[in-house]
């Protein structure tokens, strides 16, 4: 459906976006990650027509939008990363306009404002001027003005920054019901790991303008070359314990936590039986033991040497 | 477009501050303008010690006849110092049968007060003289008894026709300032394009269906609207609540108000093309709305300025012109096509600041 084809970004001869190749299939919901500055935002700017790519195309149906920016800007709803809202207007007077530049007129307006209001949760404050809402509501607004006309495709730049923790959800969840229900294709782009995990099927993770890695969560994860991390908490700290098991062959690396130990270990190692072994031999108490499989956040550590919101 | 431009009137139906700045600029101009329609030049007179009290108070009496000038009496050093200390352009010293006026420096209004002085001097020497020649004495009264409906008028008028000093001198302050604040009303609005681009709300306007030339003419047509909205307003109020005499040339001045209009909108685009944030432009404004009004002669007649490059820079101002065209279809009865020079000006300002400002903006 939509793809862009080495897509480059150039200011004052840096590289903001060098080479960018992803696509997104109708009611996919891809998510594109990266931490700040990684060139996530030139990137949808590209994508929407907004900035015109140093080099690249992207192609909507097999047809360029950087030669013609009609035919996406006509399908595509944008939540950008600010409050794009007019503050001094209520959220009613702020659709109606955003309404009225995609040619709604009249009943079919009100029918869609109705319909956003409601999606968004606002329908009972939408005679309220924008400046008094919280962020949170602010926020809904901003995606509801992206709705109104009904695109096919959202794209949404970090939609949930510095919100609180209900008006998060609620828009975390209206983008699921959106995507699952009614089919819309979503790109996502978020430095939040969990919103992108909970969200997407698909993800493209971003730094210095690049693509480093792209696929199914799942895909990715295997990244990770199958370790797993068992954190071991003891009643007391215990040298000797520590110190055998780092003896173990069968365990890669063990060390020292403030409640304990901490093994990484293959994927799929029967290493628990001997650890308890160990422990009775030493007569030191385990007090719990906690087996984690990667995250996004660890591939991403593991590609980078960095964590995504550094 | 209209969508654009409905906005604007919205957004400032819910934050009138500009409404409040249009209201309080009319104030403005209505107690300046309406407090200088009856002023009169103080004329600081000192008498030569031959003249006796009398005389003096003849003399004052009759020189204070005049429409333009009040003669107030003052000592001879108070008025020497005063025109040294450069307070007074100048003062007069009278005698019993001549005077000598004391002058700082050259002002249109020395010539006027010359004449006048002479004329009232020449005249009264000439009954005196009259007086004496003639054996009885009542040749004064009879003089004034024929001036009263005199046989023979002499009436002077200019070739440009019928305005007068006043009339001039206040619709030089009207249309002066006027157009001066005009520039803030128009140049503040226009802030909205550089709120909505640092807002975020310009980019959702160019991502969507919209033309990027309807979302600025969308903006510019608002901008134009109030600001010769705002120029109406004062203009008739000077003329219904002070009794200004505008002329009879309103379809004229109309399209001299609107090609004024223009260009200082364009030069507002220039402006934003030039600055990076909406506070860099809100700092620029008054600096600009000042120095055009200065050098284009808002603030005083550009006559009274003999700098030979103050002049050349005046005429790179609409303002200038914008001045120059409503004095001319007021108070000379002038039609568009003897316009057509400072109408064509403002134009051209207009058509290379919105050439150069679009191209800067969109630059970036």
């Amino acid at each position: 459906m939509l793809e862009t084809e080495a897509l480059r970004k150039v200011f004052n001869g840096k590289a903001a976006v060098d080479g960018i190749n992803l696509y997104m299939e109708k009611g996919e919901s891809v998510g594109l990650l990266g931490p700040n500055g990684a060139g996530k935002s030139t990137t949808i700017s590209m994508i929407s027509s907004l900035v015109r790519p140093t080099s690249g195309d992207v192609m909507l149906h097999g047809k360029s939008t950087v030669k013609d920016p009609s035919q996406i800007r006509r399908v595509l709803g944008v939540v950008p990363q600010e409050i794009a809202l007019y503050q001094e207007l209520t959220a009613y007077e702020n659709l109606i306009f955003f309404g009225r530049i995609y040619g709604l007129r009249g009943k079919v307006l009100e029918k869609k404002i109705a319909e956003v209001l409601e999606l968004v949760g606002l329908a009972d404050r939408q005679k309220e001027v924008v400046k008094t809402y919280s962020g949170g509501m602010q926020r809904r607004i901003n995606m509801a003005a992206a709705m109104l006309h009904e695109p096919e495709i959202l794209i949404m730049d970090e939609p949930t920054v510095g919100i609180d923790p209900q008006s998060r959800s609620h828009i975390l969840e209206t983008v699921r019901r959106l995507n699952q229900e009614k089919g819309l294709t979503v790109l996502y782009t978020s430095h939040y790991m969990e919103e992108v995990e909970r969200l997407c099927d698909r993800v493209y993770i971003m730094d210095h303008g690049r693509i480093i890695a792209s696929g199914a969560k799942d895909e990715l994860k295997r990244i990770l070359s199958g370790e797993e991390t068992i954190w071991i908490d003891l009643d007391r700290p215990y040298p000797k314990l520590l110190s055998s098991l780092q003896m173990n062959e069968e365990i890669i690396q063990a060390t020292e936590t403030e409640k304990g130990v901490k093994l990484i270990v293959p994927k799929g190692a029967r290493i628990l039986a001997s650890v308890f072994q160990e422990a009775e031999h030493h007569q030191v108490q385990i007090v719990n033991v906690n087996v984690q499989t990667p995250t996004l956040e660890d591939v991403f550590l593991h590609l980078t040497g960095r964590k995504l919101r550094d | 477009m209209k969508s654009v431009f409905l906005l604007q009137w919205r957004r400032l139906y819910r934050a009138p501050v500009m409404l409040v700045f249009l209201v309080l600029t009319i104030v403005f101009v209505s107690l300046l303008a309406g407090a200088n329609s009856e002023n009169k030049l103080t004329v600081y007179t000192f008498f030569d010690s031959a003249l006796t009290d009398e005389g003096s108070d003849a003399w004052l009496e009759k020189l204070n006849e005049a429409e333009l000038f009040e003669f107030r009496e003052a000592q001879e050093e108070e008025a020497r110092q005063a025109v040294f200390a450069g307070e007074i352009n100048f003062a007069v010293q009278l005698m019993n049968d001549d005077y000598r006026l004391l002058v700082a420096a050259d002002d249109p209004n020395r010539f006027l007060l010359e004449n006048y002085v002479n004329q009232v001097f020449a005249e009264e020497l000439r009954l005196r003289e009259a007086e004496q020649q003639s054996s009885g004495g009542e040749i004064r009264t009879s003089v004034e008894k024929y001036m009263a409906d005199p046989p023979l008028q002499a009436v002077t008028t200019s070739l440009e026709g019928e305005g007068s000093f006043k009339q001039e001198g206040q619709l030089q302050v009207l249309f002066g300032m006027s157009l001066f604040f005009s520039i803030y009303t128009v140049l503040f609005s226009l802030m909205n394009i550089a709120e909505e681009k640092r807002g975020g709300t310009w980019d959702r306007m160019i991502i969507s269906p919209l033309r990027k030339w309807q979302v600025y003419l969308g903006h510019m047509t608002f901008c134009f609207i109030v600001g010769f909205a705002q120029i109406v307003l004062i203009f008739l109020f000077f003329h219904y609540v002070f009794g200004f005499d505008l002329g009879e040339r309103y379809g004229t001045m109309a399209v001299i108000l609107g090609c004024y209009t223009f260009a200082v909108v364009a030069l507002g685009l220039l402006l934003m093309g030039l600055v990076k944030t909406p506070q860099q432009l809100q700092a620029v404004i008054p600096i600009v709305a000042s120095a055009i009004a200065m050098l284009g002669g808002a603030f005083w007649p550009i006559e009274v300025v003999t700098n030979e490059i103050m002049l050349a820079v005046s005429k790179g101002m609409p303002i200038f012109y914008g001045i120059d065209a409503l004095k001319g279809a007021a108070l000379y009865d002038r039609g568009l096509s003897e316009l057509l020079h400072p109408i064509s000006m403002m134009m051209l300002f207009g058509v290379a600041c919105m050439g150069i400002g679009i191209n800067l903006m969109e630059r970036r």
